[in-house]
């Protein structure tokens, strides 16, 4: 990915300086801020049972909306306003094995997952879609259900999840499926250490039920370009193991091998209508994510 | 070639630390943890397995570090050196010779030169030797020169000296020499009447294995030694008709074991002899001579004392400077009220002695004047409020010229805010400590007002006991000499300008503390005013070899008028030695016996300073030590019946440890493992910033 692409309409946020924000909140409405276009489209339908603010009753006004517990006590007439409904159930599923952990400079791949998810949810809930979180490691660890209200939620437990146990795709996509009953948007953010064929074969139920599945892959630059010099002895994060090894010779080798997953990854979700978009840590969010959106958008059209 | 300490070489081992660094070590760094090692199990495993020497020169160069710091810890050395020194038979003789005045009884100087004189004859063509001349001092002529003539020569010119036997600096010199030898055979030849009072010094000198050394007595068999001295004198001042009169005493010792009868002891004052008394010795004792008074006017007259003479005459004769003796002037200011009784036990205790005498004068503050400090060193604000305006202001002048002031705390002591500035900080109001009373809980024996105390049995000025005293709180920069139990000052000096102010918190009657009925009383009042006014004793006389610091005997040489002169001094053989030039500016070493002059170098004074030197009386005992005890004790060998004698060939065995010490190669290692780890350091760091560079 380029990263010196400059893009019009979007701030150039590095994710090392958003690191610095402590506040998910902020952060994601500083990313969130500065795109011109949106996710998808959500045209308000109907009417929802999240109850919004009360107002004043106005000649004309549907009776059945008037409060009477507030007349009760006020002697004034009030009816009840709803928050509108969206026709998007936007759930993001957040991989926190210990493979997440990794990162070679101040920002981990969990760090850049939690803003990516956080931006969004943030992003969706300003265009009235319900927003809900799974996190992931070789179970699910978390949910919140998606709603129009839950962005405090999802961003509280965006800051609150940490990387701990080992990772697999196959049981928390599994469980995960049951959850989607509603049509809506499935964001799958993971590093996805997994043979790309069984991945996505794990992907695919997800899809099943109309959903929009977009699968996020979140690499740290150091497992792309392997720049490691000095022989030492190497550790999986997630089993443990530890193997002497002498980069400079096996830097081809692996940098081919990583390239060939990505490939072979993005080519089986293309072939099975599942957005697939690459994010390098290294890489601003909202120039991902503007990267990301203009490819969909172009892919939509094509669709 | 061999070493000392071959098991060092056990350490060789440590040669696979930087096999380690380079092929080991590498991969044992600190684990790099990484998400997955899905991709890198992909790839075989052997391929990565070892890896190789990237540099050899770093490695030849830690390698050669390591060795070469093994080798210089075994401690090398060559044997060939020694070889070529065991082939040669040529002797290293040191002669030392004694030149100190107990040489001068009878001819012993003449045999001692003539017996040095023969060792050097005897020399063989290849033979080195030293003559090294000692007394209390040693000094050493060419060394380990083969040149006979000029060793003959320097004995020759050799003269006896003033000075005592110590054989431990000729010895030590002599050590030194043989030490740098690299001949075989050590020998050295001691030509000395062996007086058992210079033996103490050379403890702890242990001549290398191998060395001789052979005494030669020129003592000539006496048994016994007589020997008459004259050990010392006294002053005893008295004034007659307002001149000062001076009675000395002379002390005379017989050291022989026959008694001594009729001997005449004479003095002699400037040069003239003025009285000749005849005395009785016992055998083995002594006896004192007073001579008749002598009036001495205003400046010092030398006097000398003198014996028959006898076999040693250097010690018949004893010099000395009488000085006229010296008046402190003391002013004691008191209260308008009861001054006089205030001053009682202090006026009382200035009145006793006569080294120095105090002249005291009493004078109350209201009548204080500025006239009244003229001629004064020391005054005594006893118990009273400071003068003030002019007078206090003439007071303060008067300190920072050099008089001094001791402000004594009591009943009616105030200090108002216009007083002079002399304090040392302020006073408040009396502490009471009736009935057991304090005591002083720290003293500053190292200053010389409590110094004469600190010796055991020399007086306890911590038993007084003080009832009443005021507290100071220091705030000048000023020295607390001495507390009072419970911390609070007692005595407080401050040093302003060129004088010195005293503050004593309590009384020196016996109202507020009974230590005016102390017998430490008077001695304690003496010091304080003596310091004060900065006295001090002149010196009647300095035994031959001190060194003497002309620079802190201002007041004699102000009153020789020499205060600022460049100096110049004429030893007793006339000798001129400059003491105002280079670097030992004001010291004078005194060699001689007799009495030096110290004059302005420009233009010779009528009336110098004169400094009276005589010789040790140690030396005077001429008990000797057997020879070979000496020898016994310097080489570690039992000696005696000439077993010892170079006659026999002993040689000298180079050991292992001598030839390594000698040679000392393992600090040229040294430097070597140092250069390289250098040359290590500065490669190492060029590759690394390369690495980092190409990366």
């Amino acid at each position: 990915m380029d990263t010196e692409q400059t893009v019009a309409g979007a701030r150039f946020v590095d994710p090392k300086v958003l690191a610095r924000i402590g506040s998910l909140a902020l952060l994601a409405r500083t990313v969130v801020d500065g795109f011109i276009n949106g996710l998808h489209k959500a045209p308000y339908l109907g009417v929802s049972i999240d109850f919004a603010e009360h107002r004043g009753y106005m000649p004309g006004d549907d009776i059945r909306f008037i409060d009477w517990r507030v007349f009760a006590r006020t002697d004034r007439f009030y009816v009840k306003q709803f928050e509108a409904d969206t026709n998007a159930n936007f759930s993001v599923m957040l991989d926190v094995s210990r493979s997440m952990s990794f990162g070679s400079k101040r920002l981990t791949k969990l760090d850049y997952g939690r803003y990516l998810a956080a931006c969004l949810t943030y992003f969706c809930t300003k265009q009235r879609d319900r927003v809900g979180l799974i996190t992931f490691d070789s179970d699910i660890v978390t949910r919140v259900p998606p709603s129009a209200k839950h962005l405090d939620v999802v961003l509280h437990e965006l800051d609150r999840i940490e990387a701990g146990n080992p990772g697999s795709l196959e049981r928390p996509l599994f469980r995960a499926a049951e959850f989607f009953k509603r049509r809506g948007i499935i964001v799958v953010i993971s590093d996805f250490y997994e043979d790309p064929k069984k991945a996505v074969d794990m992907l695919k139920p997800l899809s099943y039920g109309g959903n929009d599945l977009i699968v996020f892959q979140i690499l740290d630059p150091a497992e792309i370009d392997f720049p490691y010099d000095e022989p030492t002895n190497f550790e999986d994060l997630e089993t443990g193991q530890s193997i002497p090894v002498v980069p400079e010779k096996l830097r081809k080798q692996y940098t081919q091998l990583v390239q060939e997953h990505i490939a072979a990854l993005s080519k089986l979700c293309g072939e099975n209508r599942i957005d697939y978009a690459l994010f390098n840590t290294a890489m601003p969010i909202d120039h991902a994510l503007f990267k990301f959106l203009a490819m969909r958008e172009k892919m939509s059209r094509v669709r | 070639m061999g070493f000392l300490a071959p098991l060092f070489f056990l350490g060789l081992a440590a040669l696979a630390v930087p096999v380690i660094i380079h092929m080991i070590q590498r991969e044992r760094k600190e684990v790099t943890e990484f998400p997955s090692l899905m991709f890198i199990r992909k790839i075989p495993f052997h391929s990565f397995r070892r890896q190789r020497i990237r540099n050899w020169l770093l490695l030849f160069l830690r390698c050669a570090a390591i060795a070469l710091l093994l080798a210089a810890f075994s401690r090398p050395f060559f044997r060939a050196a020694a070889l070529a020194a065991v082939t040669s038979t040529a002797r290293e003789v040191v002669i030392l010779l004694d030149r100190s005045y107990s040489m001068g009884y009878d001819n012993r100087w003449d045999r001692a030169k003539t017996a040095a004189a023969d060792v050097v004859n005897q020399l063989g063509p290849d033979d080195r030797a030293t003559v090294i001349l000692f007394d209390s001092g040693a000094e050493a002529g060419p060394r380990s020169t083969t040149d006979r003539a000029s060793l003959l020569g320097l004995i020759g010119e050799s003269e006896i000296g003033s000075g005592s036997t110590r054989y431990g600096p000729p010895l030590k010199l002599a050590e030194g020499i043989f030490e740098d030898s690299d001949l075989l055979q050590l020998e050295a030849v001691l030509v000395s009447d062996f007086q058992r009072s210079g033996v103490e010094s050379a403890s702890g000198v242990r001549f290398p294995a191998g060395a001789v050394l052979t005494p030669v007595a020129v003592t000539n068999g006496e048994a016994e030694t007589e020997n008459v001295s004259v050990a010392g004198v006294l002053f005893d001042r008295e004034y007659f008709s307002g001149r000062e009169r001076v009675s000395v005493s002379a002390r005379i010792t017989n050291r022989g074991m026959d008694a001594v009868s009729s001997l005449d002891v004479s003095l002699a004052i400037d040069g003239r002899d003025i009285e000749t008394v005849a005395t009785e010795l016992p055998p083995n004792g002594s006896s004192t001579v007073r001579f008749a008074p002598v009036t001495i006017g205003d400046r010092p007259v030398t006097g000398t004392v003198r014996t028959q003479g006898d076999l040693l005459p250097t010690d018949d004769v004893f010099h000395f400077v009488a000085s006229p003796g010296q008046v402190v002037n003391v002013l004691i200011v008191g209260n308008e009220r009861g001054a006089s009784e205030a001053a009682l036990y202090l006026r009382r205790a200035l009145g006793v002695g006569s080294s120095p005498a105090f002249n005291v004068a009493t004078t109350t503050v209201t009548n204080f004047d500025a006239v009244d400090l003229v001629g004064r060193q020391v005054v005594v604000l006893n118990d009273t409020r400071p003068p003030t305006g002019q007078a206090g202001s003439r007071l303060e002048q008067f300190v920072s010229d050099g008089g001094g002031v001791m402000v004594v705390a009591g009943e009616r002591s105030v200090w108002p805010p216009d007083g002079p500035d002399l304090l040392p900080g302020t006073f408040g109001s009396p502490i009471d400590r009736t009935g057991r009373g304090a005591g002083l809980g720290f003293v500053d024996y190292s200053h010389p007002i409590f110094e004469l105390f600190s010796a055991p049995r020399s007086g306890d000025v911590t038993t007084a006991r003080f009832f009443r005293y005021r507290p100071m709180e220091v705030t000048e920069p000023a020295t607390v000499l001495a507390r009072f139990d419970d911390g609070h000052p007692a005595l407080v000096e401050r040093q302003i300008g060129d004088g010195r102010v005293l503050f004593w918190a309590s009384t020196l009657d016996n109202f507020w503390n009974d230590l005016a009925v102390r017998p430490v009383y008077l001695p304690f009042v003496h010091r304080l005013i003596e310091h004060l006014a900065d006295y001090a004793a002149p010196t009647p006389w300095v035994s031959a070899g001190q060194v003497l610091n002309l620079a802190e005997q201002r007041s004699l040489l102000a009153d020789a008028g020499l205060a600022e002169a460049e100096l110049v001094a004429i030893s007793p053989s006339g000798e001129r030695i400059l003491v105002s030039e280079g670097v030992r500016a004001g010291f004078l070493t005194t060699t001689e016996q007799g009495i030096y002059e110290v004059h302005d170098a420009t233009t010779p004074s009528e009336s110098p300073l004169t400094l009276a030197v005589n010789v040790d009386l140690a030396e005077s005992n001429l008990t000797s030590i057997d020879p070979d005890e000496l020898a016994s004790m310097l080489t570690g060998r039992v000696t005696g019946d000439g077993g010892d004698s170079p006659a026999e060939g002993q040689t000298r065995a180079f050991t292992s440890e001598d030839l390594e010490r000698r040679q000392g190669v393992w600090w040229y290692l040294l430097v070597l493992v140092f250069l390289l780890f250098v040359a290590e350091t500065v490669i190492s760091n060029r590759l690394s910033r390369t690495a980092l560079n190409v990366d």
